[in-house]
């Protein structure tokens, strides 16, 4: 019956070669996390930076989650978009990261990666937009033989968590 | 000759030139000693080496005694000392280290030779003879001085020597080979070896290198020779002496050379030839040797031991598995070898063949695919090119939704119907239809032939037993063939049995096919025609009579033995059985006899009785010997057995063969009947309707039934679906003729398995039947009805229409060839695996594997064999299924070892309170939406939190009819309530949608425009005289709490209010108490007032009005007025709070306050009760008359915003004491038009401050949804109808314009369909029967008394649902569209022209009203109070009017003025009027949503009665309850005469009853002052009549004799619609 609180922010992101970025964004946990309250998924909104590279969203996550077992600890994960200047939204890059396990303020830096495609693929993603995306996007998070996939380096994904835990102790795990 | 021997001779050629050379170089050197040549002399290099290897070791020992460390050191490094030591030590190790040269060069030598490379020899070993040279260079004169005195004597000495060799070898070696002479040996010892080792040795080399080069050998001689330019350095340095010796050495040499070598050949060389073995040998000598196994089959006996049969395990059942493929040949050759060399046979198994195991190799190859086949293969990881897209924001916050929606798709295939009854079936093609079902069970049966099968398998068990009996193979362990034997023949018995019905089975279903074919035929030759082609055609075989015979007669032992088998099993069962009884009861007996003897002797010793007591008596009986059956017995029933279920011997077989190749009789050879029947057949049509999720999706073609009652459709429909299937319906439809399709039967279809996609799945035949009743004047036997084939008419059959649809439903493939298969559930929360879904459907979902203990119980029937690896997973399963009995997992675990390191169970987890009331209060459950603070303790939880939501659950079902008083009522309040949620969970999700405006809020950037305006704005002026109201800030409803908000309520003025009347009875002098003060007050200037009112102008009264506006309970008044027209200008505030405290935009729409504004009068009484006070003191009291109320949802205020007008106000009608004729006169005709009409008005001006923003309904959000996914409209309509509104809304963007809503399933329907002509229930038309205005306004009247609920009430703000005015009847609430719908319809029916009016209107504002066309002008109707307006009416609360909605089209106003009062309402000018469809788009002939006519039932007028009671007595608590601190009493006189009085209201309607009621009244209550009025609503629920009740304050009286009188009156009207009376008022008795 321990409980955890996620609440935090996706602050920003840096290093992309897009400008205008938003990010999409889930949490998965295994079947032992109940939801409390908040809400699993959300998206940001478009920012442009005006100044440096870096694209600020500082979107809350507020999370509270009740757990029977350690099993399944949430992670989280990341789509960053980026939408040119015809409004078109195009996928930038995806991310991974497991919400860390101690409790406190932590401030994770999460690096995305994008399917690379075929030269015919790339050729088009340059000129025209667009990219290959996963068909199933829960490969982000769960690997099977990835080594298939053929990917670039996207930027990083900045973000803020804080981390309250109840009653770990309770049943033995330290933190 | 062959390499090998080439080879050889060139070896010896040149070991022998090598001799040559050595033979040269020794003549050369007459300084060489002795025993060097000795071993040079021999030609075998073995012997050479021998004395060598003999020789050198006692040389070189001393040498490396003597130098070990100079030698090691180098000369190199020593300094140039000439001593003689040091000479001698330097000599010494120079010639050592030229022996080992040599010696290495001639290892070398050798070796090059073998290896064929003579050339580089020499060069390789010229260099280290230059070195030495220079590093000799410094001791060399002393060397020379000694060298010399050495070398003369051993140069003589050598000389002699070579001689001396020479002749040995001209003459002939006497010494053997190898063996030194005596001589030789002493030289050996004796002789020094000091001077000239290079020499030679450079000598050797260029000799050497001559030998090679032997055609060059005359060159030697010339010391100067070209190549030998160092030989001769040497010679130079070592100075003169050696000069001449050189060339003696020269000329000697030559001269030997020639002498010596030339016969040498023939000495030394015997040429043989080489050595060869002929094939032939060798084959002979390795056939000594080898052995070669045969290639040819080893036959079976030789591998087995003696006498063995070879045993075929495979052939008995064992699996033994696939052995691995070797070549036969391969295979034979091994098992030669094997038995050649183990002859115990132990590779070769019971089969004759080697010992094998199965086959290693995988079925597949485990090598990588190539790169090109990747992306196929693994689907989860495949990526998908996206285009740039727009963005869509429906699916924004879902991060997972990559799929495109609504890419699912289902395919249903539809084949035919075949009926196999149907009610114009004739009797032949009952009989038809039945012999066809036989025919066609008995193909099934015949296909499948079980009992042949069975026979088969009766013998193959036979045979297994008489093998087993005599087993060959002994060493198989008796007891398990015993078992197996015993086994086998339960199977026997088991399976004799099956096969016995079944053939029973086929005999009798064969017989019954010929009994059925035979009453065909008799039909037919009956009524002299036939219907159907069917022709039936027994094919006898012959058969051979003696071996059928004979077949059959062994059968028939086989079984009797197997019988008697079983029997005497039986019996010697039994006897064992028997026996022991017997022993028992002998024992018994016994024991008993013993006993009595005892007993005789207990008589003697009374002790024994208790003895006996324990052994109480039960006797065993005595056991029966069993009997042995007889053999004739048993072969009696045998025979019997076999000639009841199989076919006799000798008789044929007999085959039938059904065919349609009869010939069906022509129409006009056929009784009249019969044609009817035919030509009833051809006017029938059928049609299936696809239905799915109870939607119609859609239908086949309509097609002919045939003859054969028979219809092929042939159609697939690809449905795109976006829910999950839950059901699949085809409705089946019959038309007959042109008239209306019945719907036969539903058939309802298995959604198909995940696994099942198109051209895979194969098409199914499903029956369906209908239990429709229909009987036919023809020949046609019906449907549902008895009829007989019997011409007595016994033996009745009754049919119902049935038939089979053959279709194949499947889920449809994508162009890459992934099937199109929605995830199970749509409401997915969160993330799920799209993967995960998927396999765990295809591996559960899979039919047939998911009962495992079916499974289980299957695999251990069918005997699987256990060591088949293909049956290993399902052997684990049994093992786990017998070894468990009863525990069977019946689930599999997704994440394994997650229970074993749980913190809790689950059950835990959902029993904590903190955790359920978080999980509701995030869910927004109405109980928990706001709660605050949640504690963080379990225990700091009450139970109780819960007890309200968990009664809420529980009660869904229930239907509660405390808080309704009538069953209907709480039933309708139950399903709106059901409705209402299905509603708000279907716009949760669009609910959740922000638009920008909600988010963000943007000051406009002030253009040129706006700053001009507030530039004038500085010049206007500060106090207008008119000024006007500024619009405000908008606020959206988020973080607002309690007390934020409040409602403005500004009191304008009010028209028109009833004045007072004087006391009626002028005869009696009032009392003077009775004398109000008003009255008195009222007379002074009344003076003014015009004389012409005759009665009494002294006791002219007026009024005091004040209004009242109370909401929420809260009730603020103004201050009191004068006078029928007062004005007020009064500004109320109102505090406002929102449900729950819960300040969101849906919650507020949902708010069903209402503002009550009532109007009472202000009386004063005087209530001095001395007069001599009169002077010095007042004392009076005040009373408030109610005249009036108006009533404003606030739903509506908040929808509005505000609202601004003059509304009209509700009037009692009755107002006893109060009038207005009066006014009439009083108004001095100054607004003639306002006088005309009744009623008076209130100006009211209402708003919320701060002004919050409306809530916009859900449905202009996700009205494109909608329209595009949920409707059965034509799609081309609904483009004509987004252009229609486009094009309105770009005119006149204010005025609504409507073509499409929404039903209450949600789907869109095209807004005309609602408008039919339908029945208004009879009694109304038959009030007035030749009157039709005033049926027309009975009619309007009944609608109106149908109770009035918002749609943002009901679906808290979500959309605007219309209903069909059967279920609005159903429901009973509705708002204006329904109102409005259903009074058109009325209209129309009554045979008037009638449109709906979409309008605004106060309060209301956008609304529908109903318009009429009554002989000359048009009529306005609202349909909720059911008052009318002319065109012209400036009361009219329509104020604007944007379309108008006939039956079969909308028009649009483009006019310029939209006022009711300025439009012209002639909708054929297009002008004016814009019509949806018009000649380019003509109206389609769309069908109406409305059923087709509207049912009423009676209301029970008991239940009314009843109900009236209820209310009355719930009223008169309620009106005790608000009086807490006084004393109420009921006068019963005054009851009894208003209950009276009450249905004479309802009967006038409220319409001039005043004065005879009042008459009525005075002359009952004579002594009594007397207020009250009554109260008129549609009856809904309780609560609203109390509300209406308290805010008319009758009860707010204080005066100590109060009396009240309360009655209720309901009078029913068809289907429920109540309409309710309540009288109250207050009574004084005049003292």
């Amino acid at each position: 019956m321990a409980e955890a609180h996620v609440i935090g922010q996706i602050i920003g992101a840096t290093g992309f070669s897009e400008s205008s970025l938003f990010c999409k964004w889930g949490i998965h946990t295994g079947a032992a996390w109940k939801l409390l309250s908040g809400v699993r998924e959300g998206q940001t909104q478009v920012d442009t930076p005006q100044v440096g590279d870096m694209a600020y969203w500082c979107h809350p996550i507020d999370l509270h989650f009740a757990t029977k077992g350690l099993q399944g600890w949430p992670r989280l994960h990341l789509q960053v978009w980026s939408q040119d200047s015809f409004g078109r939204c195009q996928l930038a890059g995806y991310g991974f990261c497991h919400v860390p396990s101690s409790p406190g303020t932590h401030q994770l830096d999460c690096p995305t990666w994008r399917p690379l495609g075929s030269w015919r693929e790339q050729l088009a993603r340059a000129f025209v937009g667009g990219g290959p995306q996963l068909l199933h996007a829960d490969t982000i998070y769960s690997g099977a033989d990835r080594y298939r996939l053929h990917t670039a380096a996207g930027g990083t994904v900045r973000l803020e968590l804080g981390l309250l835990l109840r009653h770990f102790d309770r049943y033995g795990v330290e933190c | 000759m062959n390499p090998r021997e080439e080879k050889v001779s060139i070896i010896t050629e040149e070991s022998t030139a090598n001799d040559e050379d050595a033979e040269v170089g020794r003549r050369e050197k007459s300084s060489k000693v002795q025993r060097q040549q000795r071993k040079k002399q021999p030609p075998r290099a073995d012997s050479e080496e021998m004395v060598t290897g003999k020789a050198q070791p006692g040389q070189e020992e001393p040498e490396m005694h003597l130098l070990s460390m100079p030698a090691r050191r180098g000369p190199r490094s020593l300094p140039p000392i000439p001593s003689m030591s040091r000479t001698g030590f330097a000599e010494f190790s120079m010639r050592e280290r030229l022996r080992e040269k040599l010696q290495a060069a001639r290892s070398k030598a050798e070796s090059a030779l073998l290896q064929e490379i003579p050339t580089p020899r020499p060069r390789r070993l010229r260099s280290p003879s230059e070195k030495e040279l220079e590093t000799e260079f410094g001791p060399e004169p002393c060397k020379e001085s000694q060298a010399t005195s050495h070398r003369n004597d051993s140069q003589s000495y050598s000389r002699v020597k070579f001689h001396d060799a020479v002749q040995k070898i001209k003459s002939k070696p006497q010494a053997p080979p190898g063996f030194p002479s005596a001589e030789e040996a002493y030289n050996f010892f004796t002789f020094s070896f000091d001077p000239e080792p290079e020499e030679p040795t450079v000598k050797a080399r260029a000799k050497n290198r001559d030998g090679t080069h032997q055609e060059e050998e005359g060159e030697e001689e010339s010391p100067a020779g070209g190549m030998n330019k160092m030989v001769l350095n040497v010679i130079a340095r070592a100075g003169t002496p050696q000069k001449d010796e050189e060339e003696l050495l020269g000329s000697q040499d030559a001269k030997d050379f020639l002498l010596g070598l030339d016969p040498a050949p023939d000495e030394f060389v015997v040429v043989r030839p080489a050595e060869y073995e002929g094939t032939h040998t060798w084959l002979e000598k390795e056939k000594e040797l080898l052995f070669f196994p045969s290639r040819r089959a080893v036959p079976t006996w030789k591998k087995l031991p003696e006498n063995v049969q070879p045993r075929f395990l495979e052939d008995e059942g064992l699996y033994t598995g696939a052995r691995p493929e070797v070549a036969r040949a391969q295979q034979n050759v091994v098992e030669n070898r094997l038995l050649r060399q183990e002859p115990e046979r132990k590779w070769f198994g019971d089969d004759g063949r080697i010992l094998a195991l199965p086959s290693p190799i995988k079925p597949f190859s485990s090598r990588p695919r190539p790169l090109a086949q990747e992306p196929s293969a693994q689907a989860g990881l495949e990526t998908h090119y996206k285009k740039a897209v727009k963005y869509v924001h429906r699916t924004q916050h879902v991060v997972g939704s990559a799929d495109p929606p609504g890419s699912f798709q289902l395919d249903i295939d539809i084949s035919g119907l075949i009926f196999t009854h149907h009610p114009c079936f004739s009797r032949e093609h009952v009989l038809a239809a039945k012999l066809a079902q036989l025919y066609d069970q008995y193909l099934a049966r015949h296909q499948r032939s079980k009992a042949k099968f069975l026979t088969d398998k009766l013998q193959a068990l036979r045979n297994a037993v008489q093998t087993g009996l005599y087993p060959e193979k002994p060493h198989q362990s008796l007891d398990a063939t015993q078992k197996t034997i015993k086994e086998y023949k339960s199977e026997i018995r088991e399976t004799r049995k099956l096969r016995d019905a079944e053939q029973e089975k086929d005999r009798t279903l064969l017989k019954t096919i010929v009994k059925v074919w035979k009453e065909m035929k008799s039909l037919r030759e009956f009524q002299r025609f036939t219907n159907t082609p069917l022709k039936l055609v027994l094919r006898k075989e012959k058969v051979d009579q003696k071996a059928d015979e004979e077949a059959y007669e062994a059968e028939i032992q086989a079984e009797i033995s197997e019988l008697m088998e079983e029997h005497t099993e039986e019996y010697e069962q039994r006897l064992g059985e028997y026996r022991a009884s017997y022993q028992q009861w002998k024992a018994w007996k016994k024991a008993q006899k013993a006993k009595k003897k005892k007993k005789k002797q207990a008589e003697e010793h009374p002790e024994g009785e208790a003895e006996e007591e324990l052994y109480p008596g039960e006797e065993p009986v005595k056991p029966i010997p069993p009997e042995l059956l007889d053999h004739a017995v048993l072969e009696q029933q045998a025979r019997e057995r076999a000639a009841h279920s199989r076919r006799r011997p000798g008789e044929p077989v007999l085959l039938p063969e059904l065919s349609l190749t009869g010939s069906v009789t022509p129409d006009d050879q056929c009784p009249r009947a019969e044609v009817l029947r035919r030509e009833d057949v051809k006017r029938r049509s059928v049609y299936l309707k696809v239905l799915f999720n109870s939607k119609e999706v859609s239908r086949t073609v309509s097609r002919q039934l045939g003859a054969d009652f028979c219809v092929h459709f042939g159609q697939i429909f690809n449905l795109q679906i976006f829910n999950w299937p839950e059901s699949l319906t085809l409705q089946v439809y019959e038309t007959v003729g042109h008239s209306s399709t019945t719907l036969l039967a539903e058939v309802f279809l298995p959604i198909p398995e995940t696994t099942t996609v198109t051209r895979r799945a194969p098409v199914e035949e499903v029956e369906f039947s209908s239990s429709q009743h229909v009987t036919l004047d023809h020949e046609g036997v019906g449907s549902g009805v008895p009829f007989s084939f019997e011409a007595d008419g016994s033996n009745q059959l009754i049919l119902m229409t049935s038939g089979r649809v053959s279709h194949s439903v499947a889920w449809a493939t994508g162009d890459n060839g992934t099937p199109l298969i929605p995830p199970p559930s749509q409401q997915s929360l969160g993330f799920r695996s799209a993967l995960k879904r998927a396999d765990a459907i295809s591996s559960i979902g899979t039919s047939g594997l998911t009962d495992m203990k079916k499974l289980a119980k299957w695999a251990a029937e069918s005997k699987l064999d256990p060591n088949d690896p293909n049956n290993a997973p399902l052997m684990q399963l049994i093992s786990i299924a017998t070894s468990g009995e009863s525990y069977v997992p019946d689930f599999f675990r997704l994440e394994q070892l997650q229970q074993e390191f749980n913190f809790v169970t689950s059950e835990e987890l959902n029993r904590s309170k903190r955790f359920r009331l978080l999980c509701l209060r995030s869910q927004e459950v109405p109980e928990f939406r706001n709660y605050k603070q949640i504690p963080a303790y379990d225990r700091e939880i009450l139970e109780k939190v819960f007890q309200d939501y968990e009664k809420r659950l529980r009660d869904k079902s229930v239907i509660e009819t405390k808080d309704h008083i009538d069953t209907h009522r709480a039933i309708v309040a139950k399903y709106l309530q059901q409705v209402r949620e299905s509603v708000v969970n279907r716009f949760l999700i669009a609910k959740h949608h922000f638009l920008l405006s909600d988010l963000v809020v943007e000051e406009e950037v002030p253009n040129m425009s706006i700053l001009g305006l507030s530039l004038f704005k500085l010049a206007e002026q500060k106090r207008p005289l008119r000024p006007r109201r500024k619009g405000r800030k908008k606020v959206t409803a988020q973080n607002l709490s309690d007390g934020d908000i409040k409602l403005l309520v500004n009191i304008c003025r009010a028209y028109d209010i009833p004045v007072r009347k004087p006391p009626a009875s002028k005869s009696q002098q009032p009392a003077r108490s009775s004398r109000t003060f008003s009255d008195r007050h009222a007379a002074s200037p009344g003076a003014h007032s015009p004389p012409h009112s005759p009665d009494t102008p002294l006791s002219q009264v007026s009024v005091r009005p004040f209004v009242e506006v109370s909401f929420q309970r809260t009730i603020c008044h103004t201050t009191t007025a004068e006078g029928p027209n007062p004005s007020w200008n009064e500004e109320l505030e109102f505090p406002f709070r929102a449900p729950n405290g819960d300040y969101s935009t849906a919650s507020l729409q949902s708010v069903k306050d209402d503002v009550f504004i009532n109007i009472f009068d202000e009386v004063l009484h005087d209530i001095l009760e001395d007069d001599r006070e009169r002077g010095s003191g007042i004392h009076t009291r005040i009373e408030r008359h109610w005249l009036g109320c108006v009533k404003i949802p606030f739903s509506t205020i908040y929808s509005q915003a505000r609202i601004d007008g003059t509304f009209k106000i509700n009037t009692p009608p009755v107002l006893l004491g109060y009038s207005k004729e009066r006014n009439v006169l009083l108004e001095r005709g100054l607004d003639s038009v306002r006088s005309l009409s009744e009623g008076s008005y209130l100006t009211l001006f209402i708003t919320i401050e701060p002004q919050l923003v409306p809530g916009e309904s859900v449905r202009e959000k996700t009205s494109d949804l909608l329209k595009k996914f949920d409707s059965q409209e034509d799609e081309k309509l609904l483009q004509a109808t987004e252009k229609f509104q486009a094009e309105c809304a770009l005119k006149f963007p204010t005025r609504q314009c409507l073509t499409t809503v929404t039903d209450i399933s949600g789907k869109t329907v095209f807004v005309t369909r609602y408008l039919k002509p339908l029945n208004p229930p009879e009694e109304l038309l038959n009030v007035y029967p030749n009157n039709p205005q005033a049926t027309a306004e009975l009619v309007a009247r009944y609608v109106s008394l149908i109770p009035f609920l918002p749609d943002t009430v009901s679906f808290a703000g979500i959309c605007d649902l219309w209903s069909t005015s059967d279920q609005f009847l159903d429901l009973l609430a509705g708002d204006e569209e329904e109102h409005a719908v259903l009074l058109c319809d009325y209209f129309l029916f009554l045979g008037k022209k009638a449109w709906l009016v979409m309008g605004n209107a106060i309060p209301e504002g956008p609304t529908a009203y109903v318009l009429t066309w009554e002989q000359n002008h048009y009529l306005i109707w609202n349909p909720c109070s059911g008052h009318f307006y002319a065109q012209f009416d400036t009361f009219c609360p329509l104020k604007s009017v944007s379309c108008l909605i006939g039956p079969d089209n909308i028009w649009f106003n483009i006019q310029q003025y939209d006022s009711p009062l300025r439009i012209n309402f002639d909708v054929t000018k297009p002008k004016l009027w814009k019509s949806f469809f018009s000649r380019s788009l003509p109206y389609p002939g769309l069908s109406s949503v409305q059923p087709e006519e509207l049912i009423y039932q009676r209301t029970d007028k008991a239940a009314a009665a009843e109900l009236q009671d209820r209310i009355e007595k719930m009223l008169k608590e309620k009106i005790m309850d608000w009086r807490p601190r006084h004393l109420t009493r009921w006068n019963r006189h005054c009851t009894s005469t208003l209950r009276h009085f009450l249905p004479l209201l309802e009967r006038s309607q409220g319409e001039d009853v005043e004065d005879e009621h009042r008459a009525e009244l005075q002359k009952q209550l004579g002594d009594y002052r007397f207020s009250g009025f009554p109260l008129h609503m549609p009856y809904s629920e309780v609560k609203p009549l109390i509300e209406a009740v308290y805010s008319t304050g009758v009860h707010n009286t204080d005066v100590p004799n109060v009396e009240f009188a309360l009655a209720v009156y309901i009078h029913p009207y068809p289907k429920n619609v109540l309409s309710v009376w309540i009288y109250v008022a207050s009574l004084i008795r005049n003292r």
